[in-house]
């Protein structure tokens, strides 16, 4: 018997697309979100300031050994700032601490007001704080990171948030509104609805290959689709 | 004049001829996607090693760091640790300077030290050690001479490790390259294989989404009674 191959390719691409279809509009859908809006936007650098750089006075700094003598276990010792003023931070198993690096003092975690004052020598924009809060749980959109964290929120239709660490004031992380879109975005994206991570889940993969064949025979297709003898228009 | 007719014609069309058009990176988007779906992550890899098994400190035995011949003016000071050797990283503008945290000895990187640290993270023999002045495609993420470090081992392993900081970077193997080929066609990033949102991808993935769209709205046309017949026989079937 002589296959009609247009009629079996058609058949396989109109049959396949009714499995997959939804999800390749979601597919191509997510897809232009994700190139359209810049990556660097999505990641939030126009949100912050990078930190100055500036040259430490080395004569005017306590001996590291100081501060490894009362913060034992230290794995890394660094010298940087705290609004302006030099600091040495001590990476322990337990987390970071910091030490004023004239005195070589232990200095207490950062309390509400400096991390709002530091959250605004951070933010790039003009917009208030809304609010402040002490996170011992981590919100599923930082869950790469340790509680507790300070979680400030800027006004703004983005809402812009800032996340810092109690006992440094470091930035830790930063998200707002098109971030989390695009979350969601690469959630829809990757078919991994509860963690939006593992990009090798079973549903995933049986979507791609059969997207796949859906989409090849659509362009195998195109070969039937564009006749090249036109029939000749009746007046 | 003649006037557009909404009609499923129309849409055909419209489908046929972004098909025609955006049909090939359609398909290569579909391919590309559906092997790094299969490409096992872990395999891949491209995450850097985390911090967890640094060793602790000695709490006494170092150079002031007033002493240092930095050369110019210090912008950022570290002390940790390389293998077993305490030392100091001193940020200036001229760049990044090591130093021997005991003695006050200036550190350089050499292929000895490069290939201690890249074994750290891999047993299999090392095969070559070479010098690369800036990033290459595998180590693209990280500014700065590296160390290159192959390994004789099934995955073909790269360790690079960084000549100014002599920091672990990232390890690159057979799979990594493999995904990042098809990454490359994913992103259409021929060149640098980074920007998802350069004007190309951008263009074509607009025109896709008259594809995906007019496909979609195809679908409620395309599908006639006649196409469930053999659903409704079964469930007939079923009953007598």
């Amino acid at each position: 018997m002589k296959v009609r191959w247009p009629l079996v390719v058609r058949r396989t691409h109109k049959w396949l697309a009714l499995l997959v279809g939804v999800q390749v509009v979601i597919w191509t859908m997510t897809g232009f979100y994700m190139v359209a809006v810049h990556i660097s936007i999505i990641h939030g650098d126009h949100l912050v300031r990078a930190p100055k750089v500036a040259a430490f006075d080395l004569d005017d700094v306590v001996p590291v050994s100081r501060v490894l003598a009362a913060a034992p276990g230290t794995s890394e010792v660094r010298l940087q700032r705290l609004f302006g003023e030099p600091v040495w931070r001590a990476q322990t198993a337990e987390g970071p601490r910091l030490f004023d690096a004239r005195t070589g003092r232990p200095l207490p975690p950062l309390d509400e007001t400096q991390i709002r004052a530091q959250a605004q020598r951070i933010f790039t924009g003009e917009a208030p704080i809304v609010s402040a809060r002490l996170l011992t749980e981590i919100p599923p959109e930082i869950k790469a990171y340790e509680p507790p964290l300070w979680q400030v929120e800027f006004d703004g239709w983005n809402r812009p948030t800032l996340y810092l660490s109690p006992t440094t004031g470091e930035l830790m992380s930063r998200r707002h509104q098109l971030w989390r879109i695009f979350d969601f975005a690469w959630m829809l994206h990757i078919m991994d609805y509860d963690e939006r991570t593992d990009v090798n889940n079973p549903l995933l993969r049986v979507a791609t290959w059969t997207a796949l064949a859906m989409i090849a025979t659509g362009a195998w297709l195109l070969i039937w689709a564009f006749p090249r003898r036109r029939r000749k228009k009746k007046a | 004049m003649k006037r557009i007719r909404f009609s499923p014609l129309l849409f055909r069309r419209i489908h046929k001829w972004m098909g025609l058009i955006l049909g090939i990176q359609f398909v290569i988007w579909a391919l590309s996607g559906s092997v790094m779906a299969l490409l096992d992550m872990e395999k891949v890899g491209g995450h850097s090693p985390s911090a967890a098994d640094t060793p602790a400190l000695d709490a006494t035995g170092y150079a002031a760091v007033a002493s240092l011949a930095s050369g110019a003016d210090v912008t950022g000071v570290t002390l940790r640790s390389l293998g077993s050797q305490p030392i100091y990283e001193l940020h200036t503008p001229a760049g990044v300077r090591l130093f021997d945290a005991a003695t006050g000895a200036p550190l350089a990187i050499d292929a000895a030290a490069a290939r201690r640290i890249a074994a750290q993270a891999n047993d299999a023999p090392v095969t070559r050690a070479r010098l690369l002045p800036g990033p290459n495609l595998e180590s693209r993420d990280f500014a700065g001479p590296v160390w290159r470090i192959d390994f004789a081992d099934e995955e073909n392993n790269s360790a690079y490790v960084s000549a100014e900081t002599g920091r672990f970077l990232i390890m690159r193997g057979d799979t990594w390259r493999t995904w990042d080929f098809f990454w490359m066609l994913h992103n259409m990033d021929y060149l640098n294989r980074t920007s998802f949102n350069h004007p190309l991808i951008v263009f074509v993935a607009f025109g896709t989404l008259w594809i995906s769209g007019t496909g979609f709205y195809l679908l409620f046309k395309s599908f006639s009674r006649a196409d469930f017949r053999w659903l409704r026989r079964r469930r007939r079937g079923a009953r007598s």
